[in-house]
């Protein structure tokens, strides 16, 4: 293989890394796995009985994968300027979560224990919480972005 | 970076969204690149060079904050 063909295979090899995304329907698929899952997620909560903390470990997850699809699913007309927003939206979302995970945990704490003598004790969030939440901010900013725009 | 890309839009009497169509990008996008809000890659600077068949240099110029 001669210099410049390996510096193409190289460059190419870089771009499909950059430019991974999922195709737009994926959006769509997002949205229904994700709703679905919160609306099972109130069933669950309100009208099922007996132990059912399996169910609620696995619509976790579901609802996690669900955003996670509409987080990294191309835009309707995905541009150079979406790519941008999209990336300043995850930076966004990265740095609120970790001012989240930090805060959160002490907010918890305290609201716990003016509300009752004998509240919880302290505890970090969970990888649910936490991973939600930045999906939530990412969407949420990604969202306002476009709309800015 | 300041542009005149209204300007030479308006020379050619297209629209922004046909302008949008013609380099592949939304028309928000041109909106945002005509109100200086976004500045495009060399790939979108040259595409409209093409378009207005000039060198980006006469509608794209370096602002004092630059």
């Amino acid at each position: 293989m001669g210099k410049q063909n390996y510096i193409e295979c190289e460059r190419k090899g870089l771009e499909k890394l950059i430019n991974f995304r999922l195709p737009h329907y994926f959006y769509t698929i997002g949205i229904l796995v994700a709703g679905l899952s919160i609306v099972l997620m109130f069933v669950r909560a309100f009208a099922m009985e007996g132990d059912t903390e399996w169910l609620k470990l696995i619509l976790q997850k579901t609802l996690l994968v669900g955003m996670l699809f509409m987080s990294v699913s191309r835009d309707k007309d995905e541009d150079e300027m979406v790519v941008k927003l999209r990336m300043q939206s995850y930076t966004y979302a990265f740095v609120v979560g970790v001012i989240y995970a930090l805060i959160m945990p002490y907010v918890e704490y305290g609201v716990s224990n003016a509300m009752k003598p004998e509240g919880e004790a302290f505890h970090d969030i969970g990888d649910f919480q936490l991973l939600l939440f930045m999906l939530m901010v990412q969407l949420m900013c990604f969202h306002a972005l476009k709309r800015m725009r | 970076m300041e542009n005149t890309i209204k300007v030479e839009r308006a020379i050619l009497n297209i629209t922004q969204d046909d302008l949008a169509k013609k380099i592949g990008v939304s028309r928000q996008t041109i909106n945002s690149i005509e109100a200086n809000r976004y500045v495009p890659s060399t790939v979108l600077a040259l595409k409209l060079s093409e378009i207005f068949r000039k060198p980006v240099n006469d509608f794209f110029k370096l602002s004092e904050n630059d």
